[in-house]
């Protein structure tokens, strides 16, 4: 190998490199993963434009040229290798999720507004089908085309003896020459008729035939009888309104519903940009305000009392062990860290049985029965108690960390200086400390603001407060989750992700705070 | 003799110090921790104990009558079962894929923003400091109605599926973990990157070949950490998988278990607790003391 290439390679030299053979291998197997990724998503973005979801084929597509650009071209675009795969990701699973949050919380979506416009109209056109009194009523003749396994047709007579022939595709006027007998029974050229034991056999298809007509559609009833079925809904595309025909009630377009006059809905709806009604019902809904607040300031109170005390038990106990005379101190320490190695689902779960007011072991070991996640009160004080538990060992290892940290030598001149135990603590030890962990505080407040584990499983946010979703243990994000996913009175996504955005800014304003925090911190210890 | 004595004298008042000195000194730490260590510990050893006690629900104390192994017989082999195994396996694949992925994406981020130099940088720092702040449970309802959506055109990927609930928790961990990386990148010395090159490694040996392996044990901890964390992720995991039994973790299955009654299920379910906890709790005990330092590095770090 020339020595002086290798030191010095002018540019556009192209230097033969050691391992430009793996290279070689390393291009292989970066082509042969390009051309499956390619095929996978240009299949993918067919799938996607088959069901109508443009934005997202567009977005595949545009994917899939930086992708491309970025590790094929000659033009070599360095940074982009690296940052393009875990941009994707970003943008389709952190990024976008967000976008569509605010999104869903400007629509109605959800029980009741699940469908498209298109398909709600249907339905609801559909549903109306039903008999009425005047109802027409035919005599029935049941057909089959060619034998008796062909496709079936009705040939029907109307009340004042006017034959048609029924199918799927409507009704078609009959001339009476056209009849013709067949044994007992009448048919026209092309078909037989059917006795009622060949009807029996196929009377499944025989009851969902249904000929449609203007006004609705007819139905068998029985094997030699049929009836008109009226559809009493019918959708009025140039005005944009649902006509009952029986009544005549008109109905108009409201928020995602058909809504009559006297404020009646029609059901289903169907999901519908609504501006910004769910947020206005919050602000201007005294009940709705009501309960959002009463879960909030609970949000607040349960984030912040969980930190101080977590806090206040970690470094009380860091304080204890830190003293090097002590002994056993690492059994101590590896044992009161446990709660925090132990996966949170669990630990929630076990401190629900504890707590129970009846079997629990907490009332049996004490002989009492508390009811300690039942009444007015207990129930925070539980949620507290098991979040201290929870939390402390966290912070009790940062602030151990954060003890040893700090120089011994503070201290002594404190000493020489005759100050006292608690002087010490005060004026030396706690400031340091909270210096070097107040960050770590800020993000713990921030975890428990949105901490659903603990909540959703030790009490699913009971006990529940009459007239309302949120119980009220509940904090805003098992709010959220249960307006969304909690069944009972349905799920209401648009309100569901109106909450959630509310909690993006109040999480925005938590970090924004801790960034002018720690600068300013890090301004003081310099 | 006098003189001999006088040392030895001084020196056995010292180790014998009175009772009232050891327990100013000492003693009264003990007398704080002994208690504190049983608020950490009863709770853990009432599972453990459950978990092997044949006594029920409302009869079981923290010490077990008789020690048996009837509730894991229960759990994983009378008829009609939970699916528990399924559940372990589930939360292994989820577990294990998800940080392997996150930790070789994040690296691979880390390593532009740490060591190239392009326009945007910038930006894409401060928008991936802006994402990352929001934690994307946040966003369930959004992620779920989009799920639905890739479900109708994808079913392996959307609800009800593992593969989507890892695509979703990748999403949710790139962004904090490229920052992390990326401050340990930082302080791994340039001057080795620039060795490499003048020795011609191109960019991607250079990140494979010293970045990455001088990274490793960083890389393996944050690797570990993420693990550890979706091993206990509840929300996302029971809306993205879905009520089908099967595709739940063990995170979701338990406690979807438990939820229905506890009377009837507290000792199959501590028993399945035990074995869930049992891999997260030996990492843990493994990372402790790169947690410490780590904690405290970030809380420190000027």
């Amino acid at each position: 190998m020339n020595d002086d290439h290798v030191v010095a390679p002018g540019r556009g030299t192209r230097v033969p490199r050691p391992g430009r053979v793996s290279l070689t291998t390393a291009l292989v197997v970066k082509l042969g993963v390009l051309v499956v990724l390619n095929g996978l998503v240009l299949a993918g973005i067919q799938r996607m434009l088959a069901n109508d979801e443009v934005a997202m084929a567009v977005f595949s597509g545009l994917a899939l040229l930086v992708i491309d650009g970025v590790y094929l071209s000659e033009r070599r675009f360095v940074p982009g290798k690296y940052l393009v795969p875990g941009t994707i990701f970003l943008v389709i699973f952190a990024l976008y999720p967000v976008l569509y949050t605010v999104y869903i919380s400007t629509t109605n979506y959800g029980t009741g507004n699940n469908l498209d416009r298109a398909t709600a109209i249907a339905q609801l056109e559909a549903q109306s089908v039903a008999s009425s009194d005047g109802a027409i009523r035919y005599e029935l003749q049941i057909l089959a085309q060619g034998d008796v396994d062909g496709p079936l047709a009705f040939l029907l007579t109307d009340p004042n003896g006017n034959r048609f022939l029924g199918t799927d595709a409507g009704l078609e006027p009959l001339d009476p020459s056209q009849i013709i007998a067949d044994g007992r029974r009448e048919t026209i050229a092309g078909y037989v008729a059917l006795n009622t034991g060949e009807a029996q056999d196929r009377v499944d298809e025989v009851t969902s035939i249904a000929v449609p007509t203007d006004q609705g559609e007819v139905v068998n009833d029985g094997f030699r009888a049929a009836f008109a079925k009226l559809q009493r809904l019918q959708y009025d595309s140039a005005t944009n309104t649902m006509r009952d025909v029986v009544d005549g009630t008109e109905y108009t377009v409201e928020s995602g519903y058909f809504v009559a006059p006297d404020g009646t809905r029609l059901l289903p709806g169907w999901r519908a940009n609504v501006g910004l009604d769910n947020y206005q019902r919050l602000i201007s809904t005294s009940s709705v305000r009501g309960e959002f607040l009463r879960v909030f300031v609970w949000t607040l109170v349960f984030s912040i009392m969980s930190v101080v005390l977590s806090f206040a038990l970690g470094m009380f106990l860091a304080l204890v062990f830190n003293n090097p005379k002590m002994r056993a101190q690492k059994l101590y320490r590896s044992l009161i860290i446990i709660p925090y190695a132990l996966p949170s689902f669990m630990t929630a779960l076990v401190w629900k049985g504890m707590l129970n007011t009846q079997f629990g072991i907490v009332n049996r070991m004490l002989g009492v029965s508390i009811p300690w996640l039942d009444g007015q009160w207990m129930p925070y004080v539980s949620i507290l108690l098991v979040n201290t538990w929870l939390g402390y060992p966290y912070m009790f290892l940062i602030c151990t960390g954060a003890l040893q940290s700090i120089p011994g030598d503070l201290n002594e001149a404190a000493i020489v200086d005759g100050a006292s135990g608690v002087a010490r603590f005060r004026r030396v030890t706690f400031p340091l400390l909270l210096i070097a962990v107040a960050p770590l505080l800020v993000a713990s407040f921030a975890f428990n603001f949105n901490n659903f584990n603990l909540i959703y499983l030790l009490t699913e946010g009971k006990p529940s407060v009459l007239g309302s979703n949120a119980g009220r243990t509940d904090i805003l994000i098992s709010f959220t989750y249960k307006l969304a996913f909690g069944g009972g009175r349905g799920a209401d996504y648009g309100y569901a992700a109106t909450i959630s955005f509310i909690i993006f800014m109040i999480v925005a304003g938590i970090s924004a705070f801790s960034f002018r925090f720690t600068r300013r911190l890090e301004e003081i210890r310099r | 003799m006098t003189e001999s004595a006088s040392p030895r004298t001084a020196a056995r008042t010292a180790n014998r110090r009175p009772a009232m000195q050891v327990f100013r000194d000492t003693g009264w730490r003990h007398a704080v921790a002994i208690p504190a260590l049983l608020f950490a510990v009863l709770p853990v050893l009432w599972v453990i104990s459950a978990a092997f006690s044949g006594s029920s629900f409302s009869s079981q104390g923290l010490i077990p009558k008789e020690v048996t192994l009837d509730n894991f017989r229960e759990l994983m082999t009378v008829p009609n079962h939970p699916p528990f195994w399924r559940w372990f396996f589930n939360s292994m694949l989820v577990g294990v894929i998800t940080s392997g992925l996150t930790v070789f994406l994040a690296a691979l981020a880390a390593y532009a923003f740490s060591r190239l130099r392009f326009a945007g940088r910038r930006a894409g720092l401060l928008s991936l400091l802006l994402i990352q702040m929001f934690p994307n449970l946040l966003a369930v309802v959004a992620i779920y109605l989009f799920m639905i959506r890739i479900k109708t055109m994808f079913p392996a990927l959307g609800v009800g599926s593992l593969w989507g609930l890892i695509l979703v928790y990748l999403g949710g961990a790139l962004g904090v973990n490229t920052y992390l990386i990326k401050g340990f990148f930082d302080t791994i010395p340039i001057e080795l990157d620039e060795a490499a090159k003048i020795d011609g490694a191109t960019h991607a040996q250079t990140f494979f070949r010293v970045v990455l392996p001088l990274g490793a044990p960083v890389l393996a901890v944050i690797a570990l950490l993420s693990f550890i964390t979706s091993q206990a992720e509840f929300i996302l995991a029971d809306v993205v998988l879905g009520p089908d039994d099967n595709k739940r973790t063990m995170a979701v299955g338990l406690s979807r278990y438990i939820l229905i009654g506890f009377d009837s299920r507290w000792g199959p379910f501590a028993a399945g607790s035990l074995i869930g906890a049992f891999p997260v709790v030996i990492l843990f005990l493994f990372l402790q003391r790169f947690i410490v330092s780590g904690l405290t590095a970030g809380a420190v770090k000027s």
